[in-house]
This record gives C-alpha cells, structure tokens and sequence, in this order.
C-alpha cells in the first residue's frame, strides 16, 4: 500500500469516521441540553419558533447593520474565502467527483480556470484574516489555539491543492496523497474545532431568531 | 450610595467554587450553544458603545461569555470530566466582575452583527447571578436591590411615600390619580425614578389615561415596577419585585399591567417575569407607549401638534430587545411636525450608556460619559432642538452626562410632551 | 533453441549459405572502413559468436505478456529471438517440452553462467510452501532461486512479475508476492503493464545488449524511458481536462466528441507508462484513444484501488455504514455528556 492507497483507504475512513462521530456528539450535547419553555406570551403576528428560527438563518447571511471600522474588512474577507472555499469545493471536477463518491450526487462543474483564480484570492484572503487576527488588539485578547489551528487546517488544503495542480511535488501520486491527506485532518480536527460553526450556526441563529421573534424584536 | 465593596481577591475557595456552580446550574441549551458558537471574529466590538468610549479590547462583548463558557466547557466536556479543563477562579471574577456589569447595559446591539447572533445579553444577564451569589457587583447597585426588597424601590419610594407622593401630584395638578381601587381594567406602574425625579411624566401618564377614559389605577401593594433583584443578578429579589406587581393585579383583577418609562421594567415583566415566576401571568404587559398608541389607534386619544423639532432615542429594552419600536413614531406620527430620526436608528439605535443597572453605578460614571458623547454626536447631526425619550433610566443616564458635558440641549419625555398636548 | 550453436552454425541452420554469409561479411567490412582482406576474420568472428542467452521463466501469469510480445513491431519478436538473443527456455514458444527442456535449461544456465538474463512473468505464489503454481513439481519459489542464482540481471515482466497483478490483489488467496521480493541483491528491471507495451519490453531488452548494462530505472526498477512520465502528462485529451471538458459517461456527448475520460474513471495522472506515446499495435491506439479510461495497469496494486470507473479521487473504501454507526454512537455518547453535564447542574444547584 502506497501513500495514495492510504490517503484514498484507511486514512480517508479513519477521518470520516471521527467526523461523523465528533460533529454527532456536539451536536447532540447542545441538542440535549434542557432549555426552559418560554412561558411569556408571543408577541401578536410572531411566527412559530422553528419559522423565525429558520428565516434567521438565512437573513443573517447579509450584514443587519452597515459595517462600521474594521467590521467592513472582517465581513467581506469573511464572504471572500468562504465563496472561494465554495467555488472551489463545489466547482472542480475532481471535487465533485470525491463527492460523488461519497454521496452518490454530482452537478456541472467550472472550467478550471476560475478554480486556480479562486484559490489564490482565497488563500490571499485567509492570510489576511490571519494578519488581522495576530495584529487586531481586539483578536489578540479573544484568540485561543483552536483558532490558529483550525486556520491552518483550513489553509493546508488550499496548499497542497496548489502542490498538487502545479506539479511542484513529484510524483504525482505523492502529491494527490497528501492533498487528500491534509483533508483528512482537516475532517478529523473538524469536531474539536471552530469548523463546528458550519453546524452550530444553524442552532445560534434559530435560537436568536426564535427568541427576538417571539418578541417582535425582529429588525 | 457606594457603601463598602466586597472585592473578588476577598472570597475563600469555597465561595470561588459556589460561583462556578452557580454558573454551571444556569448553562441550558441556549447558553451552551452561543458560548460553543462564538467564532472570536470580534465584530461585536464595533457594535459596543463601551468598546467605543474605552478602546480597550477588554469591552469586547464576546469577551463577555468567558466565565460561563468555562463552566460549560468543564462540565460536558470529556477533557473537563478528567479536570482537564480550566475552572472558574478567583481571578476570573476578579477580572470579570467590571466587564459583567460596569460596562454592559445588556442592550444587546452586539447581537445585531454577530455573525452567529449570539445573544451576549442573556448570557450577561445570567453570569451576574453568579457574582452576586458570592457577593460580587458594585455596592451600590446591590444596595438598590437590597433597598428595593426592604422598602419597595431602589430610591426609598415606600407604600406611604407612594401614597404622599401621589396625593401632592394630584392637587397639585387638580388630577385624579386613583390609588388602591378594588377593581380596575389597568394597573399603571411607577419607576421610583420618576416619582423621585421626574414627577411630571406620572402627572403625564394620569392626564393621558384619564383623557382616554381607562379604568385604571395605582397599587400600594404592588407598584414599583423596575426590577434591581433583575439587574444585580439577585434572582430572589427579582422574584420578589415581580410577585408583588403580580399580587397587586391579581387583587384589582386587572387585565393589563403598564409599565411607564422604563425600558428594563418593560423588559422583564414582559419577557421574563412567567419565566422567572414559573407560570403564565393572567394579564398583559404594556409599555406605556404600547398602550397609549392602541388608545390612539382605536381613536380615543387625540393630540394637538407639536411645531418642535424632535428627535427620538430608543431606549434599547423597548426598542431592540422590546419589540415595540414602532409604537412611539406612530404616537409622533401627525403630532411631531418636525420629527428627525437619527443615524442610526430604530433597532439600531446607540444605547445611553447607562441602562443595566450601569446609571446606578458611581464607579462607572467616567465610562458612562464617554458613552454618552456618541449620543450628544447622533443627535447634533440631526439638527433637531429637542431629544425626547420613553424611558427615566435613559432620560436619567442623559440628564447627568449632559450636565457633565454641559451639553445644553433640550431634552424631555414623549409621554410629557404628549400629555401636554392631549385633546381632553 | 540452440544453446551450443554458434551464430555461424545457427545461420546456417537457417538456410543462410556461406557464400551468402560470406558477402554480408565483406559489406559489414566495408561498412566498417575494414579492408577487403578483414572480410574472412570477421565472418570467422561473428561465426564463433555466441548470442545472449535468456531463459525465460513463467509463473503464475496468463500469457498475456509473451503474446503482447509477439506483437512488438521494433524490434519485432523474430529479430529478438533469431538475431539478438538466444531464447533457451519459453513454455510457450519453445518446441521441446518435459525433461528436455528442463535439460535445456540447466545447460544454459551452465554454459552461460554469469551472463544469461532472466526473464519472469507471472507472480509467484508462496502459501502453503507454493504449491499452487509447479513446474515439473517443483515450486516456482525454487525454479526461480536456482535460475537467478547465476544471472546477470533479473527482468520482471508484466505488472505480476513486478507488483504482484491479479494473483496479489485481494484476498490473494495463493500468497503471491512480485518477484522484487525475491531476487535479493540481484540487478532487476521490472517491466510492469497488463500487459507491457510490446516496444517496453523489447526495447529494453535491446539496450541491455546494444549497451551491456541495465537502463535507468526509477525507484520502482522501471526503466526511465518507458515509465518515466504519466499517460496524464502525455495525453492527447490533456486539453480537455485543462479546460474541464468531460465524458460523463460511455458514448454520451461528452464521449464522442473525445472529451477527457477523468470522471469515467480514467488512472492517467498516476499512471506511469508509455502508452500515450508509444501506443499499441505499432503506433495504432491506446485505451484512451479508443475512449475508455486508463486503469493504471502498470501501477502496483491497480486492482484494488476502488474500481476502474470509479474516478481517480475518490475513496476506495466503503464508509456508509460505518460513518452511520459513529454518528450514532457519537449522538448517544453526547447526549450522555449533556446528560453528566445536567447532573453537575442539579447538584450545583443545589449546593448554590
């Protein structure tokens, strides 16, 4: 068994399986953790909790206030990587073949072109959010080392891609392995992580909207 | 009103671990998932007014769910089951105690841009109770709940101070303002605020429900409807404050309870009160504004136009976290002529600076200040001669910066403009 | 067959008289700018020549390499065999058969000691002492020892000499091991394929005796020259795959216009051979070319990475279940968490 046929195996596998497992449990804990009934009446015109909760979801997708300061930097650097994360992810062919593979779905994908323009926007986006983060007073005092980790666990991918379409490993097989590799840790620091936010994001804003809703605090 | 401040270096293990407890007893499901969802993005801190007075990283309000994320973390965390994780101590309350209460109104404005919408004013709200078990929170604001429980208010407003207070504004005004009827359809509330400070705006409240011909009436047994137990994180006093509304209700048989001019007084009769009581309450909570303008609506209210130009605060317990922002523009809707919102606006308005109990906190005045240049700045920028307000603890708050300042500007209450220009 | 026949005696044989030989002598002479006169010590020396031995050694294999060998066009199989080399031992295409031919072997080895090549195709079986594949009943493990003993170099041909193949891939019910395994220190050039490109072989083959030495090999002992790039890298549809144009399945649009075959499974980026450029059947087609994907037949392992229509990224093993059975322990095992996490709060509480 080479590399390839490890990353591609038992390496591939291995990741899933803690993804699976870890994301599962965190998910589960904050699930299951009791929440008090709100026992206030609803506001006339509120919508059912799971409603609102699922429109906040989707309005908090766009900014609720004009960025002020350095909040204009941080959301649009946040929508550039995410979108090019996205291009990039759901757009290559050989991406949409892994997720084939795993799903049994596939759609058209991008000429690569825009792929290889994606990803060097991307990874120039993710460097800076990196700067901002090490040089941000603000960031200084919140960060913790979950969030230097799950940045380069990020980025990695984004190298080895770049490895791997620009032939700068030979050979290739060593190269596709450990691109494949770099997202195997990727799945498996997944649950530890903020990457969790993909999942809590969809219980914070339910929650929030549910609740604002409830009281017609709705902007 | 400072008194002796108990500091966090003061408190023994025992009494560190009975705070970490008493955080970990108030993490459920909504807590968890916002401490776990915090992306350390820092775009609250663009939205704090206090970020924006200090510039001090530490008002960041994310910074804020520390503490309780903690104890979250310790306790559903396997690396928390081996003692693996950090725990809640001394240093931590120590380092807190400021960030929980001097500077956060609980106005919930971070929210509005968190990306996750955390709620940091629940948790907030949650993590004082926590300090005030062990004593923590500055002492006058725990004296205002100490007062509250023992007297009836925070400011000495006592049932026969009530009763004196009401009988001098109503010959002085030649006004009837009922006290203790058997039976009425409202019960109006009181801030003690108002009765100690701004007289005038209960003068207001009595001339506006008796124009609109309400059955309606004050209670000794229950009348003080700010809530310090509530803000100093005191759950028992809340309790307290809130049962005594809910008693004197009860007893007239009132199917609605109004709060006047307070914006937390609204905030937590209305939506938290059943919670903190454990059941449903048998009326309505309105706000002032909120009853006033259904009696416009249903046309029983008319006023005469105000030729001023005016332009309005939200107080944030109202507004944004209230859910009735609406009701005070469409009280000023064909009464101010001149009416200019500021920028921002709404439920993005800049808060005052001095609601949560901060207005209350002597060691937080420099702060407080501060804030309050972001507003003086808001409503330069509209031209307008005069800010008015539906709440006291803002129209408060405003009153002392401006004085700092010597910001000259007109200001006054909605509800007083209002009753000075009712149609009776 | 003619270990002891010299190269005039097997020309000879063939029908070549000696004045014919005579007169290709003088015009080699002359060729070489020799005088007339070294025409005669020349046909003396070629005639004395002897012609590289091979022994060629089948093990567990289909024959798919030798007939992929017969199809070589340069040098063309007879060229090998009656000019270049002399093949002393083939089951296939020797005519002796039994005891003779094993004779046949053990004289080669002998008289050439040192200097014969081994050719092997076919992997070897090692289970229960090799009794699965034996050759007048003797294992394969020890044919191959005592005929590689005393070779100048081992060339393991077709992908189960150099990787294993069929035999190896799973459950490899037989133990079957490439002969990589097995030839200790000795000089081996694995000529993988299934089968080789004919050229491949015989290419090889010729720079072993135009040259004296091996080629250069990579670290998998494939010659450079045939297995040195990717059919990825060498692919007239490469354009196609630049520009993300693709078959997305056999004799669809895509298909017959001659897209890239990626998504249909297509191994060319971790396949090393020379079939893009060399092609079959003298230059005529590849896999590819004829519109289905490479499978990497050259590579170790090929069978047993995830599928031939299965594209190259995708994973190989079966998740479904598995990442089922996680998520649902994960679930439970958290919602216990959130359970102890509840118990601490009741008894926080009450110690609050």
């Amino acid at each position: 068994m080479d590399l390839l046929d490890f990353a591609r195996g038992p390496a591939l596998q291995f990741a899933a399986g803690v993804f699976c497992f870890g994301v599962a449990w965190r998910l589960a804990v904050l699930i299951f953790t009791p929440q008090a009934r709100d026992l206030t009446p609803a506001r006339k015109g509120a919508l059912p909790g799971p409603v609102a909760g699922a429109r906040e979801v989707f309005r908090r997708m766009w900014p609720e206030m004009h960025p002020t300061g350095s909040n204009m930097f941080t959301t649009i650097n946040g929508y550039v990587f995410h979108l090019g994360l996205a291009i990039i992810v759901f757009g290559f062919a050989p991406h949409i073949q892994v997720i084939k593979s795993f799903f049994g779905i596939s759609w058209i994908s991008l000429p690569p072109v825009f792929i290889h323009v994606a990803g060097g926007i991307t990874m120039a986006s993710l460097l800076a959010a990196l700067v901002k983060r090490l040089t941000s007073p603000v960031l200084k005092l919140l960060s913790t080392a979950d969030d230097y980790i799950t940045w380069a666990v990020t980025f990695a991918p984004l190298v080895t891609g770049y490895i791997l379409v620009g032939r700068l490993i030979q050979p290739y097989n060593t190269a596709l392995a450990l691109h494949i590799l770099s997202f195997a840790v990727l799945l498996i620091w997944f649950p530890f992580g903020k990457l969790m936010h993909a999942f809590i994001v969809f219980l914070s804003r339910a929650r929030t909207g549910a609740h604002l809703n409830h009281r017609g605090a709705q902007l | 009103m400072t008194g002796n401040a108990k500091s966090a270096a003061d408190l023994t293990d025992a009494e560190v671990k009975s705070a970490a407890d008493k955080l970990l007893s108030l993490v459920g499901g909504s807590i968890a998932t916002y401490t776990e969802a915090c992306l350390r993005c820092g775009q609250c801190a663009e939205a704090c007014h206090f970020y924006h007075a200090s510039g001090d990283p530490k008002h960041t309000p994310a910074y804020k769910l520390v503490p309780i994320a903690k104890a979250h973390k310790r306790s559903v965390s396997p690396l928390g089951w081996l003692g693996l994780a950090p725990k809640v101590t001394r240093e931590d309350l120590a380092e807190w105690e400021e960030l929980i209460f001097d500077s956060c109104t609980m106005c919930g404005r971070c929210t509005i841009v968190c990306p996750m919408a955390i709620d940091i004013s629940s948790v907030v709200a949650s993590t004082r109770q926590a300090f005030a078990k062990v004593g923590l929170g500055p002492a006058d604001l725990r004296e205002a709940a100490d007062n509250s429980r023992d007297r009836g208010s925070p400011l000495g407003l006592t049932p026969e101070a009530l009763e004196d207070r009401i009988e001098w504004l109503a010959d002085d005004n030649e006004l009837d303002i009922p006290l203790d009827k058997d039976k009425a359809e409202v019960l109006l509330t009181v801030s003690s605020i108002e009765m100690m400070k701004y007289p005038q705006s209960i003068v207001g409240m009595a001339k506006l429900m008796n124009a609109a011909g309400a059955d309606w009436t004050f209670s000794s047994v229950g009348y003080e409807s700010t809530n310090f137990g509530y803000l100093s994180g005191r759950g028992d006093i809340a309790r307290t404050m809130i049962e005594r509304i809910t008693t004197a209700a009860e007893k007239t048989g009132a199917k609605t309870v109004v709060i006047p001019e307070c914006g937390h007084a609204f905030g937590v009769m209305r939506w938290s009160a059943a919670n903190i009581l454990g059941r449903p309450l048998p009326f309505e909570v309105l706000h002032i504004t909120e009853y006033l303008a259904a009696l416009k609506r249903a046309g029983k209210l008319k006023f005469k136009p105000y030729d001023g130009s005016l332009t309005y605060h939200d107080p944030c317990q109202i507004s944004r976290r209230g859910g009735a922002t609406e009701e005070a523009r469409y009280l000023l809707e064909d009464f101010a002529t001149d009416f200019r919102e500021m920028t921002p606006t709404g439920n993005r308005n800049w808060c005052c600076g001095g609601g949560g109990g901060v207005q209350a906190m002597a060691r937080a005045a420099d702060l407080r200040h501060k804030v309050f240049q972001i507003k003086m700045d808001q409503v330069e920028k509209t031209g307008a001669e005069t800010l008015i307000s539906s709440c006291a603890n803002c129209r408060l708050t405003m009153d002392e910066s401006a004085e700092h300042f010597h910001w000259d500007h007109k200001r006054d209450s909605l509800i007083e403009l209002l009753a000075d220009h009712v149609i009776e | 067959m003619s270990g002891k026949l010299t190269l005039g005696e097997h020309m000879s044989q063939r029908g070549v008289s000696r004045r014919a030989f005579m007169k290709y002598c003088s015009y080699l002479a002359s060729t070489m700018a020799l005088s007339p006169a070294m025409a005669p010590a020349m046909a003396q020396g070629l005639a004395a020549a002897r012609r590289q031995a091979v022994i060629w050694l089948s093990f567990q294999e289909c024959t798919g390499c030798t007939e992929s060998l017969t199809r070589s066009y340069s040098p063309t199989l007879e060229d090998l065999i009656f000019d270049f080399i002399s093949l002393d031992y083939h089951h296939t295409l020797q005519a002796v058969s039994g005891f003779a031919a094993e004779e046949a072997r053990e004289a080669s080895m002998e008289e050439n000691k040192g200097k014969y090549i081994v050719i092997v195709d076919g992997s070897v079986p090692t289970r229960d002492g090799g009794v699965y594949s034996m050759i007048a009943g003797r294992t394969n493990l020890d044919i191959l020892a005592e005929t590689i003993e005393n070779a100048f170099a081992v060339v393991a041909v077709g992908t189960c000499a150099a990787f294993g193949g069929l035999p190896y891939a799973k459950p490899n019910p037989t133990g079957a091991v490439p002969i990589s395994d097995l030839v200790g220190s000795k000089p081996l050039i694995n000529i993988p394929g299934c089968p080789p490109v004919p050229e491949a072989m015989t290419g090889t083959l010729a720079h072993i005796l135009a040259f004296g030495e091996l080629p250069a090999l990579d670290d998998k002992h494939r010659p450079l020259a045939f297995f040195g790039e990717s059919i990825h890298d060498r692919c007239y549809r490469r354009p196609f795959y630049e520009r993300g144009l693709f078959a997305k399945s056999f004799d669809d649009e895509g298909a017959r216009k001659g897209y890239c075959l990626y998504e249909v499974g297509c191994k060319g980026p971790i396949a090393y051979n020379t079939c893009a450029t060399t092609k079959w059947n003298g230059g005529v087609s590849f896999p590819i070319q004829s519109g289905h994907g490479c499978f990497a037949c050259g590579s170790p392992n090929f069978w047993d990475q995830g599928g031939f229509y299965k594209s190259l990224p995708s994973k190989t093993t079966s998740i479904g279940k598995m990442a089922a059975a996680a998520a649902v322990t994960g679930a439970a095992l958290g919602a216990g968490a959130a359970f102890v996490a509840s118990n601490s709060k009741k008894q926080a509480a009450k110690e609050t």
